[in-house]
């Protein structure tokens, strides 16, 4: 049952990448195709002419749940990095296609080098002083990723085995994934034109001649959204037996938000940055597109436990 | 006594006899469908293997030769033909597909900084390797970065909100050599329809890199010309095969490195020009973690592969 379903499955998704792979090949490569058959066609003229490139091959995905709790590590951050420990669930109506939840929480933040010099060596001048009213609070205008959902389609078009030594011998397969996430960021609290918040940042403070306790108590105010953004990216799985293994996996996202809580946004009134800036407000304009990627490990339970095979 | 030699002596010919046959019994065992699956279907001797359970009989010749369990166990076993054939594709060590021993590796690739959120040292790279082994490779790298690397908005944003400025640094050039090695070999199927190998590989070595620091604390007065650093590296990386000559590959590798920075700190009167206050004073552990995308052809493109029956 599920060898036919694969077989069917197969023929067609042989055509698209076939397409794929010429379109790859011509307009990425250049190179000229090579006078063998390409990608290990299997040339053989024998009796296994013919016949299907795996057999007996152990479906691990197919029909079956699998659960994995997840610890996840930002990475490329400027002032922070987010630990996440999660649980994703995944179902496979077929061997290379199923859909899956994934759920995720940062509690613990591990803040960079950056931030570290920052809140040692920052200066804090009248033209900046609500980007950073008191340098050694910093690490606490930063911005975090708190939380993490999303709902995903995964495609598995890669499924093989390899040997560790010549002596330990382990199935694989290699995915990717995409869909929707929710990211729970909580950045610092905005500050609007004309309120009290950005006039007592204004100036410092004339008698210690430092940043006021009014305009402090801004770089420390917090405020939580989400962010809805696109997340894709792969995996590779490694499986020790019919219902245990482990997923190293790569994700990414792409949205918007103000991680430094810095006011970076102004124009003059040509439209242009400089002598615009700073604009002496925090809002989403402030805010910047990053591309947020993390590395994942994870352990996976596959339910029901049994496996089936192909012809 | 005499007897009790024959007895011993015919003992041990016995005793020869069934290990060797045991031996045989297990190789052909070895190449067994069912082994693939680890299904406890018994499996039989041939001639007295029963036709219901012909397609499990372990003659894989016969199974995949498309005529049917049935003409297996009849047609296909006794057609001397078909055993003939069957000799010629089975050997005791199947081939690997890409042979490395004693081939020349030439890899184009381009290279990017995975752990620098303040500037990307962009590259395109060679690498040489000779693989005296097959599993062993000496080789080398030249990466060239100058006029590919990307200054991020984040400096200049961090310089310009809380008047801190990151030193940075630029690279001009980078040549390596490194031992590599392949633990991890395997093979992947894709839709079940076409096999690709691949490897998984380590390297480490040592070579040198040209760098300087770019100027963002006092850019007015300082310039810095390039100087060599001597460069530690290690990485791991991904083959994977196209054809027996030509593959690609991705590589994470981590060039580490003692690097002078700028000075923070700007000496003041004639002392300002002076270079030798423009670098601090004790020089900066880098790692710089790059990721190499590329490909990889192999010299010759085809190589003799001999069969161990």
């Amino acid at each position: 049952m599920h060898g036919q379903t694969n077989i069917s499955a197969g023929i067609t998704m042989r055509t698209l990448f076939m397409a794929a792979a010429l379109a790859l090949g011509i307009g990425v490569t250049g190179l000229a195709a090579p006078s063998q058959a390409s990608a290990q066609e299997v040339q053989i003229t024998g009796p296994l002419a013919g016949q299907p490139a795996v057999r007996h091959m152990r479906t691990y995905r197919a029909n079956r749940f699998n659960l994995m709790p997840t610890v996840g590590y930002t990475l490329q951050d400027e002032f922070a990095r987010a630990l996440f420990v999660g649980l994703e669930a995944n179902y496979h109506f077929l061997d290379w296609l199923g859909v899956g939840i994934w759920a995720a929480y940062n509690p613990a933040d591990i803040d960079t080098d950056l931030t570290s010099q920052i809140s040692t060596t920052g200066q804090t001048t009248d033209r900046n002083r609500l980007s950073l009213p008191q340098a050694s609070n910093f690490s606490h205008q930063i911005g975090h990723i708190r939380w993490a959902v999303s709902a995903h389609l995964i495609f598995v078009p890669l499924r093989g085995k390899l040997s560790l030594f010549q002596s330990i011998f382990v199935d694989t397969d290699l995915y990717i994934f995409a869909g929707i996430a929710i990211w729970g960021i909580e950045e610092r609290a905005g500050i609007a034109d004309g309120s009290a918040e950005q006039q007592s940042c204004a100036t410092a403070d004339s008698m210690t001649g430092q940043s006021s306790g009014a305009c402090v108590q801004t770089q420390l105010a917090r405020a939580s959204r989400v962010a809805p953004a696109p997340i894709f990216g792969l995996g590779l799985s490694l499986y020790a037996n019919s219902w245990f293994g482990i997923s190293l996996e790569w994700r990414a996202s792409v949205f918007s938000w103000n991680p430094s809580g810095t006011d970076e946004s102004g124009h003059d009134q040509h439209g242009q940055p400089g002598s615009g800036f700073p604009d002496h407000v925090l809002d989403g304009t402030d805010s910047r597109t990053t591309f947020t990627h993390m590395v994942q490990l994870g352990l996976i339970f596959n339910l029901p436990p049994e496996q089936s095979t192909t012809e | 006594m005499k007897k009790a030699r024959i007895a011993l002596l015919a003992a041990h010919v016995l005793a020869g006899v069934w290990l060797v046959a045991g031996a045989a019994a297990a190789q052909d065992m070895s190449f067994s469908l069912d082994e693939t699956d680890g299904s406890s279907d018994t499996m039989t001797d041939s001639g007295d293997t029963p036709d219901s359970v012909a397609s499990d009989s372990g003659d894989v010749i016969g199974d995949l030769a498309g005529t049917g369990p049935a003409a297996d166990t009849t047609a296909g076993r006794d057609t001397p033909e078909h055993v003939d054939e069957a000799r010629e594709e089975i050997y005791a060590v199947q081939q690997i597909y890409a042979l490395r021993l004693n081939r020349v590796e030439i890899s184009p690739s381009y290279s990017a900084t995975l752990n620098d959120p303040f500037i990307s040292h962009n590259g395109i790279g060679l690498g040489l390797n000779y693989w005296f082994t097959n599993v062993l490779a000496v080789g080398a790298n030249f990466i060239w970065y100058q006029g590919l690397e990307n200054d991020s908005d984040i400096n200049f944003q961090v310089r310009r909100s809380t008047r801190l400025a990151v030193p940075v640094n630029q690279y001009q050039l980078g040549a390596h050599l490194a031992f590599t090695y392949v633990p991890i070999y395997g093979k992947f199927a894709m839709f079940n329809e076409f096999i690709f190998q691949y490897d998984l590989y380590v390297l480490g070595g040592v070579g040198i890199m040209r760098t300087r620091p770019l100027p963002v604390v006092d850019p007015e007065v300082r310039s810095f010309d390039f100087d060599i650093r001597v460069a530690f590296n290690v990485g791991i990386g991904l083959r994977v095969f196209i054809t027996r000559w030509l593959a690609i590959f991705a590589e994470i590798r981590d060039y580490m490195y003692l690097e002078q920075l700028e000075s923070l700190d700007v000496a003041l009167g004639s002392a300002r020009a002076d270079s030798s206050t423009w670098t601090q004073s004790s020089p900066a552990f880098i790692n710089n973690v790059t990721t190499h995308l590329g490909l990889t052809f192999f010299l010759p493109f085809d190589f003799e592969y001999r069969l161990p029956r």
